[in-house]
């Protein structure tokens, strides 16, 4: 029974990048793509991978948050394209044979990867759209891989938590115990939807004084941002809102603007760089525009080096620092078919919902995801929102006559907003109270999948 | 007003019927400040008829720019726009113009047309000129590649 003494697995499986580490840490231990490369065809098998010198082997190491630091190829990342600078040739072994049988060995995850996929062997895969597993098989390697070789642990010796976007079919949960069950016979199995894990780490947000499952979450990652309106605990369903415009989407128009400019390097990379240290969000584009001529520091340039570091390209940065996250509230700016700002959206969902909940929807309004992370994201929207709900108070005022007591409009930043469905689950997944919540291998053999349909809400207050 | 296109005062030198501006900030500085931002949307609503005038000179903008090049100099730049301004154009409201839902004009009255066509003349002029100084206000050597990448941008998807 060495799992009960053993931290919960925490997986925060996204489109983007999986999120990987143990319940009670303070961050995830590996942050990289979830991507896998497949060996192209079944007899390239003898390039890269055949290699068996530096296999870590499966030192069965079950205390959980072994750390990886010394481990080059581990290193975390916020970034779905880059790779740092592994060649193909320094791929990690996987040498996973002792464990489970030496078929189908020839893949890679995570950045490992997308440095295979350089080389025609490999065909790159995202088994994640959308936030949904689109490819059970490739997602089941992936897990694989995950527990093997960067946790490198049992799972017979650990309670997992998994994460899942709002709304999957429960389906999808059956085929996730299926997976964890069966073939990697996990000890325990908690799946909770991240809108919520999203929430329960806002409590370490000073603003936040009453610790309810109550509040608004935007969760803007690499595919798709969610508005996901959550009352006790429970989505909202019917009220959710999906808009079409993420990480992904930013990347690309930054690239189209570098593109106009004929900058010497306009690779995704270089523009998923720019955006994640130059970018923020502004008050008024007419007024930053002209800063940039009044103040020619908000220029800035972006030097992009070689592999062995000894030629240099330098690429210039303007408007796209403000522009590029403007696409959330100003989406035309970027796209012809979908056109409602985010602020306008997030009025829209909460509106859709049970008036007696509605205030709480207003007053606790929680950024979470990669995206969330332009500096003055939540100013912007919580400015806007309250500019929106102001004016429909108004509005109603001048119909009725009668004097309306307000609404209290809040958007909550806190420091743990860009991995914030990974942190709650490591918040929750470390309460005495978790393993109870969790369904066992033994519920499992006994009621079969459909037993995974279902899982009560912690009480974590 | 010439039908719905407003006759604006403005800050110039180039001979022409428009009045001079009381205030240092006229409808060309307006233009030049709302070009990069406006130059994003296909859509723009008209609150004043202002806005008319604003959007000719948003469409015009771009035509300069569309002249220049990555390596064109400050001289070069000042004979390619005065040519592009005193070039024969297409008055806003007659037919050939790309946005006539917006524009409406009595063309048969021939004093009014000439009032407009001279306003627009000088409006060209002045706006070319300042926007030149704007676009080689860091060097006279070559244009703000900044400013040039909206060659790229239509504006309500149209040209001049
Ligand atoms: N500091 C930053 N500023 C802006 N964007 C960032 C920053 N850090 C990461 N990102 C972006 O956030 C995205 C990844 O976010 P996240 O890990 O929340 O997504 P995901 O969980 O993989 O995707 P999803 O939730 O859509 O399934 C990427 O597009 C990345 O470029
Ligand atoms: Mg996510």
């Amino acid at each position: 029974m060495s799992y009960l003494n053993n931290p919960a697995v925490v997986m925060d499986n996204g489109t983007g990048l999986t999120k990987l580490g143990f319940a009670g840490n303070d961050s995830p231990s590996w942050i990289f793509p979830t991507a896998i490369a497949n060996a192209a065809s079944s007899n390239a098998k003898n390039t890269a991978s055949s290699s068996s010198t530096g296999g870590a082997g499966l030192a069965a190491s079950s205390t959980g948050g072994s750390s990886a630091a010394s481990n080059p190829y581990f290193t975390n990342a916020t970034s779905t394209t880059n790779f740092g600078n592994l060649t193909t040739a320094s791929l990690m072994s996987n040498n996973l044979s002792g464990k489970r049988g030496t078929e189908d060995l020839d893949f890679y995850i995570g950045n490992e990867a997308l440095t295979a996929s350089q080389g025609a062997n490999y065909s790159l895969n995202y088994p994640i759209r959308h936030g949904q597993v689109e490819n059970w098989d490739h997602m089941e390697r992936f897990w694989e891989n995950s527990i093997f070789k960067y946790l490198r642990t049992e799972p017979e010796d650990h309670f997992f938590l998994l994460t899942e976007p709002p709304l999957n079919p429960p389906e999808n949960r059956e085929q996730v115990a299926e997976i964890f069950f069966e073939s990697f016979n996990c000890a325990g199995l908690y799946i909770a939807v991240q809108a919520v894990l999203a929430l329960a780490a806002s409590w370490t947000s000073s603003k936040v004084v009453d610790r309810s499952l109550t509040g608004t979450v935007i969760d803007s990652g690499d595919g798709v941002t969610h508005v996901i309106p959550v009352a006790e605990g429970y989505v909202i369903g019917s009220a959710l809102k999906n808009i079409p415009i993420a990480g992904r989407d930013i990347t690309q128009f930054i690239q189209s603007l570098l593109r106009e400019r004929g900058e010497v390097d306009t690779s995704l990379r270089t523009a998923e760089r720019i955006k994640q240290e130059y970018c923020y969000v502004c008050p008024d584009i007419v007024k930053e525009f002209n800063k940039f001529d009044r103040d020619a520091e908000k220029f800035a340039q972006y030097v992009v080096e070689n592999q062995d570091k000894t030629r240099q390209k330098v690429v210039d940065i303007g408007y796209e620092r403000f522009l590029a996250p403007e696409i959330f509230f100003n989406p035309e700016i970027a796209s012809s078919d979908f056109l409602t700002p985010l602020p306008t959206v997030l009025d829209q969902t909460i509106q859709a919902c049970p008036i007696d909940v509605r205030k709480g929807l207003y007053n606790n309004i929680v950024l979470s995801g990669g995206s969330t992370m332009f500096k003055d994201f939540g100013r912007r929207l919580q400015r806007d929102l309250k500019s929106i709900v102001n004016n429909r108070i108004a509005e109603t005022e001048r119909l009725s006559g009668a004097r309306s007591t307000g609404v209290d409009v809040q958007v909550i930043s806190h420091r743990k907003q860009r991995n914030a469905v990974w942190f709650g689950g490591s918040l929750l997944a470390q309460t005495p109270e978790f393993k109870g919540y969790c369904h066992t291998k033994k519920d499992y053999e006994e009621y079969g999948p459909e037993i995974v349909r279902n899982f009560s809400l912690f009480n974590m207050v | 007003m010439v039908g719905n296109f407003v006759i604006l005062p403005l800050n110039t030198k180039y001979r022409g019927p428009a009045f001079p501006a009381n205030s240092d900030y006229d409808i060309i500085d307006e233009c030049l400040d709302l070009f990069r931002a406006n130059s994003f949307f296909k859509n723009f609503e008209i609150k004043s008829p202002a806005d008319r005038v604003l959007i000719y000179g948003i469409l015009f903008v771009n035509e300069v720019l569309a002249h220049l090049r990555p390596h064109t100099n400050y001289n070069e730049a000042v004979k390619i726009a005065t040519n592009v301004a005193l070039d024969s154009f297409t008055i806003p409201g007659t037919p050939g113009f790309p946005l006539n839902t917006v524009y409406s004009v009595p063309v048969q009255d021939h004093n009014a047309m000439e009032l407009l066509r001279t306003y627009i003349q000088q409006f060209r002029q002045e706006l070319a000129m300042r926007l030149l100084e704007r676009l080689y206000r860091d060097s006279r050597d070559h244009p703000s590649k900044f400013w040039l990448a909206f060659t790229k941008r239509r504006f309500m998807n149209k040209t001049l």
